[in-house]
């Protein structure tokens, strides 16, 4: 459905600071009706791809085709197909919730009983039912992103782009915004990317795709993914993680692998996990602090692939205490 | 067609927002106010500009306050894109399917419509000031104040959409949209400045919508059809609000574009086939 041929992007230079390539070489396809995942550290390229694929930026260089559209060439018509949930707010908060509908109507045409209809159905899985006159700067965050989503998918976009749409949600509202995009999703056969820095939303899409440095190091389906670091991993905090991961690799032989104050014992198969623990505890009791086994989530594998802990992720299972340990 | 209904939306957006704010509102309008006010009733006496005759500085300084609504009304609805474009309602609207024109058309309607009805207000001024407004004569005022706002606008909107910051607006307005309007003949005729100082305002084209302005007062539509300087005016008018336009329309269209990689040895360099 996407098709991203050979895309570069390099930001011009200013006087201090040399050209930067945010997207290097990129080729992937999105397929139809399916929900992908782009995730990636801050400056990963990620939202520079979201931004070409919108139509708001052209690249350096390749080429997208949007359902056999190409994205340069007749942007035009791929808008058209298009919608596009934007990571800050996109609808006009001192207007209400009704008003907002009606001027995005406005934009693609929608008038009359088919807008009626179009807006009755994209209010359906909504808890804007008696809000509609109510002006969107009013409503919780978690109803103001559902305005958004609502009003994209009056259009009925062929193609959703979404760009971080869970910022700022509290959990059980990111989680009612997650469901109402999966429902949304298979219903009617979109195609969905969104981009994210929050695996735990990663877990039932279709495939997820991770970038770094502008370029694409995986994509594949969340089992997949997982299955790259094994089904098990066995994750200890050393009071000094420096020494303690050069001696597992010298006096054990074990592939380890360092993240912050944690060192991660990963690809282990399942059952492997415990006599690993047991072996270290034996030797090592007084210097490990914590140590636990873990299945890996997607969160790991993008740990692992990226060789840096996302910024933004999860609190750690075992909280950190720092306070006189040194 | 289509851009027209999408461009009516946007401006009727922009309408209501800036009705839903009522500190804009009063600020907007008393802002002239005050001015004209205090700056008339200070001047007059000693106002008395070479061959006007018993023109008022209140009178004199009409015209001139009416602009300045036009300005700051195209100010402030121009300031909201730079807010909007890259985190805002704007967002949405760009990667609609509308034509370019609409996003600008829509945005300088709206401007001109918020101009329009504090400036028509003001008209009530009028007979106080011993100024008679035939009917007739309401036409060109009208049409005036739509040019004016459209081609502020339309500046504004020029101006606005290549910013990143709205300080960065602000200094803007301050050294370039407010000497547009000091040297429009809005506080001092052109007659009797320093040459160099004239000739800067003959120039400049809000000088032209000025007297767009302030000619329906004095004469009638068919006195003003047949006068060279009025229709000299009314042409720069018409070509600063159309000139600005297009130039917007162009510069919404246009995608900002990536540059041509460097050509380094790297592994991206690999051959395609």
């Amino acid at each position: 459905m996407i098709l991203i041929d050979r895309l570069t992007h390099v930001y011009p230079g200013t006087r201090k600071l040399p050209p930067r390539t945010a997207i290097a070489d990129l080729t992937m396809e999105v397929r139809e009706g399916e929900f992908t995942i782009l995730s990636g550290p801050n400056g990963s390229g990620k939202s520079t791809l979201f931004r070409i694929l919108c139509g708001l930026a052209l690249p350096s260089g390749g080429r997208i085709t949007v359902a056999g559209h190409d994205l340069f060439a007749e942007p035009a018509k791929v808008r058209r197909i298009l919608g596009v949930v934007f990571q800050s707010p996109a609808v006009d908060k001192h207007l209400t919730v009704a008003e907002n509908l009606r001027i995005h109507a406005d934009l693609y045409g929608l008038s009359g009983r088919d807008f009626a209809a179009r807006r009755d159905e994209a209010l359906a899985w909504t808890d804007l039912g008696g809000r509609l006159e109510q002006k969107v700067d009013t409503l919780s965050g978690g109803l103001a992103r559902q305005v958004e989503l609502a009003k994209v998918m009056m259009t009925r976009p062929r193609v959703l782009l979404l760009d971080e749409p869970t910022t700022g949600l509290d959990p059980a509202s990111r989680r009612n915004f997650l469901a109402a995009l999966h429902r949304l999703q298979k219903d009617k056969r979109m195609t969905v990317l969104m981009t994210s820095h929050v695996f735990a939303e990663a877990d039932d899409v279709d495939r997820v795709a991770v970038m770094r440095e502008g370029h694409l190091l995986a994509y594949d389906t969340p089992q997949a993914l997982k299955a790259m670091i094994g089904t098990e991993m066995v994750v200890v905090q050393p009071a000094d993680p420096e020494a303690f991961a050069a001696k597992l690799r010298d006096e054990q032989g074990f592939a380890v692998r360092r993240h912050g104050d944690e060192i991660r014992l990963e690809e282990t198969e399942n059952g492997e996990g415990l006599p690993m623990l047991e072996r270290i505890l034996e030797r090592y009791r007084p210097e490990i602090r914590s140590i636990s086994i873990r299945q890996p989530g997607l969160e790991d594998v993008f740990v692992h692939i990226t060789g840096r802990a996302a910024r933004d992720g999860a609190p750690s299972e075992t909280p950190l205490q720092r306070t006189g340990s040194r | 067609m289509s851009t027209f209904r999408v461009a009516l939306s946007l401006a009727h957006r922009e309408f209501t927002r800036f009705m839903r704010q009522p500190h804009r509102v009063v600020g907007t309008v008393a802002q002239p106010l005050l001015f004209w006010l205090f700056m008339g009733a200070g001047f007059s006496g000693s106002f008395k500009p070479p061959g006007m005759g018993q023109i008022s500085y209140l009178e004199y300084f009409y015209p001139g306050i009416m602009l300045m609504m036009m300005l700051f009304a195209s100010i402030f609805s121009s300031i909201t894109i730079i807010e909007d474009r890259d985190a805002g309602f704007l967002q949405g609207v760009l990667v609609a399917p509308v034509s370019r024109m609409a996003i600008v058309l829509g945005k300088v309607l709206g401007g001109t419509a918020i101009a329009m009805v504090q400036t028509v207000i003001f008209t009530i001024a009028a007979p106080f000031l011993g100024l008679h407004l035939g009917l007739a004569s309401l036409v060109p005022l009208v049409a005036a104040f739509i040019l004016t706002g459209v081609g502020f606008s339309a500046l504004g909107f020029l101006l606005a959409w290549g910013m990143r910051s709205t300080a960065g607006f602000h200094a803007v307005m301050m050294v370039f949209l407010m000497p547009l309007w000091m040297l429009s003949g809005a506080l001092f005729p052109v007659t009797g400045v320093p040459w160099w100082l004239q000739a800067v305002m003959m120039i400049n084209p809000v000088h032209h919508a000025l007297n767009v302005i302030r000619a329906p007062f004095y004469a009638g539509p068919q006195t003003l059809l047949a006068d060279g300087h009025y229709l000299l005016s009314l042409a720069v008018t018409v070509g600063w609000a159309v000139l600005c336009l297009v130039v917007s329309m162009l510069r919404v269209g246009k995608r900002e574009k990536g540059v041509t990689p460097i050509p380094v040895g790297t592994a991206a360099m690999q051959p395609a086939e």
